[in-house]
């Protein structure tokens, strides 16, 4: 809770104007929500309540592993601390299966969401290592082979070599028995995509994929979370103004009741249920924090791209400039504008074949529908209230997967992440035992 | 000369960090069981925080408290929030100070604050925090008194004579247990009470984000120590080693990691939080008077 109410007053550091996009990716079909109706808002903003968690080992090795990879791209000056590809490694003390966990949209290696998911798998016998999203700055800075994130199948082959690098660090002593992949949201495509390329290029061995909460279609999800953003903030400066005045004045007036001599943590954890209440606060909160994550990703990719939307590529902004006004004009870029002034040129000019349809169509998961339908060893976990996804979307997973997705009734967006029966259903995934949804 | 061989050992640590092609870092390790335990526990609070204050905002409870109920603050409207931007005319210094700290904190601060979690026990750990934290009480009595705040000087008071007596010189704190909680203040808090603003945004070296007015009530806070040199701690060569200890064991419990954001606006990022909760912080310290309303487009701060 208290992280989505520091990400959202993050949110408003980065106002708008909208130049007119070169190229139009087709608007979200659907609702802008997905399927989500209130109580996958709420359990997407809240996540899963502690006491659902499923049992927890006492404790967990921690051991960061920064590398610095042979074919990263000349870091921008403003990126100095992204140089190396920073992942979490947990190493069993005997032999073990390896998990390797994908980070969410915009995420590093060591999230809340991963540090549950790291615990689970340890307290169940996994070596795990957890690797940031392909979209997180370090990632794009240190790993990317294009500085240009969002792409399946690129970001696919970059945390695939990476993979490689990692494994072949690892401490001597560690002996892995078998490899498997696993990722949530964009995380959860990321990862099936890994495994899809590993079973052509065999240097992985990895055995099975368990996808969480995963998008379909790329650019319909983000489609959906613009219009998400639209509908409850509007377009522009001033829907984010009044949303941030809002906000300050619910968590002043909070504070000056309690009475407390600092706005702590513990303080903002208990405010953030009293000032984020209704749809629309929780609506905006979700579109807030995937649009703090897009910020990055947008600058990133106007810099290696050289796409000069932002930034100008002959004057790049360096160490010590005021990224002020770069913040401002951010906060108003929308996915879809990513997608037309930076990705589909970035990508038409490099993939001479391609058309903006054939981009689309790439980077939705049916690019492996005949291996998703025939190999047994990908999984997937989800819920029926996603808001990332429409109801054709998760029709396409059932009809997909057949067996082996397991589709809860509630839960939002990652909302039951590492609860008791999620847990378990994934642990049974991983272990080949999973029998189909009880 | 030691101060040329400690300057050379700083510029070798933070040239040579990041040379090789794997570097490992280890650290404490998690404890995922007792940290769940501690959120439970944490929500039960809160939601029984939040059934008691339901139970006090009806009718007949406002109506048992009677008139000698304090009332209640004046509402902070939409229209009173300060602008996005933040005042900081110092921002090209500020920069520089925040990537000073963030290679010295990487470089230095948090290997030390980490070896110092894994490898001194967490009772010997806690104690040492106890004890620090019980001599930060003395700036507290006397900021609590010139704030006008008795009440809390009183309170202050009595955790510093119970700690420092029934908890051994202030490895423990016994004045927790019998509910007096640890709310330290400090002269910045004292010129905000007193009405000054909080000035420019101010990073300040090793400290991180900070305002004028709270660097102005940091060198009191530590004029003040100095003088009265509590059993001659800050004076001699004991106080650097004290000092170091100290400034480990702030640093070993506060979760912060420079730029683990990845992000290039992690700077813009943290001035924002940082000057909007100092001017709620300040907005509570008034809490009877409305909260002033601030000019047009006039950055948060000036």
């Amino acid at each position: 809770m208290k992280s989505l109410a520091v990400l959202t007053l993050i949110a408003l550091c980065s106002p708008s104007f909208a130049e007119p996009p070169p190229i139009q990716l087709p608007p979200a079909r659907g609702p802008a929500t997905g399927l989500a109706g209130p109580a996958a808002l709420r359990a997407t903003v809240f996540g899963t309540p502690p006491q659902d968690i499923a049992p927890l080992p006492d404790t967990v090795p921690m051991l960061e592993m920064d590398l610095a990879l042979p074919w990263r791209r000349p870091v921008p000056e403003i990126f100095w601390f992204d140089k190396r590809l920073r992942v979490w490694f947990s190493a069993q003390k005997k032999p073990a299966p390896l998990a390797i966990v994908i980070s969410g949209t915009g995420s590093d290696a060591n999230t809340t969401k991963l540090s549950v998911l790291r615990a689970i798998l340890y307290g169940a016998g996994y070596h795990v290592l957890t690797m940031p999203s392909p979209t997180f700055p370090g990632f794009i800075v240190s790993t990317s082979s294009t500085g240009v994130a969002g792409d399946l199948l690129q970001d696919g082959q970059d945390l695939y070599a990476a993979m490689g690098e990692i494994i072949a660090h690892l401490p001597r002593k560690v002996q892995i028995t078998d490899v498997d992949v696993l990722g949530y949201s964009l995380g959860g495509a990321n990862a099936a995509i890994v495994k899809s390329i590993d079973a052509t290029q065999h240097k992985l061995h990895i055995h099975r994929a368990v996808m969480i909460n995963p998008p379909v279609s790329l650019f319909s999800s983000v489609g959906r979370l613009d219009k998400l953003y639209a509908v409850s903030l509007g377009n522009g400066d001033a829907g984010i103004e009044r949303f941030y005045a809002q906000l300050y004045a619910q968590l002043a007036n909070a504070y000056r009741a309690s009475g407390r001599v600092e706005l702590d943590e513990d303080f903002l954890l208990g405010a953030a249920a009293e000032v984020l209440k209704t749809d629309a606060q929780f609506s905006a909160a979700i579109a807030l924090s995937f649009r703090i994550a897009l910020s990055n990703v947008f600058l990133a990719g106007d810099m290696y791209s050289g796409a000069g939307v932002v930034t100008d590529p002959a004057h790049p902004p360096k160490v010590g400039d005021s990224l002020e006004e770069i913040a401002e004009v951010l906060r108003g870029k929308t996915f879809a504008e990513y997608f037309n002034s930076i990705f589909a040129p970035y990508y038409l000019k490099r993939l001479p074949n391609s058309t903006v349809e054939s981009l689309i169509a790439q980077n939705r998961l049916d690019v492996i529908g005949d291996r998703l339908r025939t190999d047994p060893d990908y999984y997937c976990l989800t819920n029926s209230d996603d808001l990332i996804l429409d109801r054709a979307e998760l029709g396409w997973l059932k009809t997909t997967l057949g067996t082996r997705i397991a589709v809860y009734d509630h839960g939002g967006h990652l909302g039951n992440l590492g609860d008791r029966r999620q847990a378990a259903d994934m642990l049974a995934m991983l272990d080949g035992s999973w029998q189909g949804s009880r | 000369m030691r101060a040329r061989m400690s300057c050379a050992v700083a510029v070798l640590v933070l040239a040579g960090c990041a040379a090789r092609e794997v570097e490992f870092r280890r650290w404490p390790s998690e404890t995922p069981a007792e940290n769940n335990k501690a959120d439970i526990a944490k929500m039960q609070g809160l939601q029984a925080a939040a059934a008691a204050a339901a139970t006090l905002a009806t009718p007949q409870a406002s109506e048992q408290a009677g008139s000698g109920a304090e009332p209640p603050p004046p509402l902070v409207k939409p229209d009173d929030a300060p602008s996005l931007k933040t005042y900081d005319p110092w921002a090209r210094l500020n920069r520089f100070t925040y990537r000073f700290n963030a290679r010295f904190d990487e470089a230095i601060f948090l290997p030390v604050a980490n070896g110092y979690r894994r490898f001194v026990p967490t009772p010997l750990r806690g104690g040492v925090h106890s004890f620090f934290a019980n001599l930060t009480e003395v700036d507290s009595v006397i900021n609590y008194t010139l704030q006008g705040r008795l009440h809390r000087t009183v309170r202050s008071f009595g955790r510093f004579v119970i700690n420092t007596t029934l908890g051994i010189g202030g490895l423990f704190d016994i004045a927790a247990r019998f509910n007096i909680a640890y709310e330290p203040t400090g002269f910045g808090t004292t010129l905000a009470r007193w009405g000054m603003h909080p000035g420019p945004y101010l990073v300040m070296p090793l400290l991180g984000p900070s305002t004028f007015r709270e660097g102005v009530g940091y060198g009191v806070d530590y004029g003040t120590d100095y003088g009265i040199n509590l059993a001659d701690l800050y004076r001699g060569d004991q106080s650097w080693g004290l000092g170091v200890a100290n400034a480990v064991d702030q640093r070993a419990n506060v979760d912060f990691r420079y730029y683990s954001t990845g992000s290039p606006f992690e700077y813009e990022t943290i001035r924002f939080l940082y000057m909007r909760k100092q001017l709620i912080e300040d907005a509570g310290l008034h809490r009877s008077k409305p909260v002033p309303k601030p000019k047009p487009d006039e950055p948060a701060g000036k």
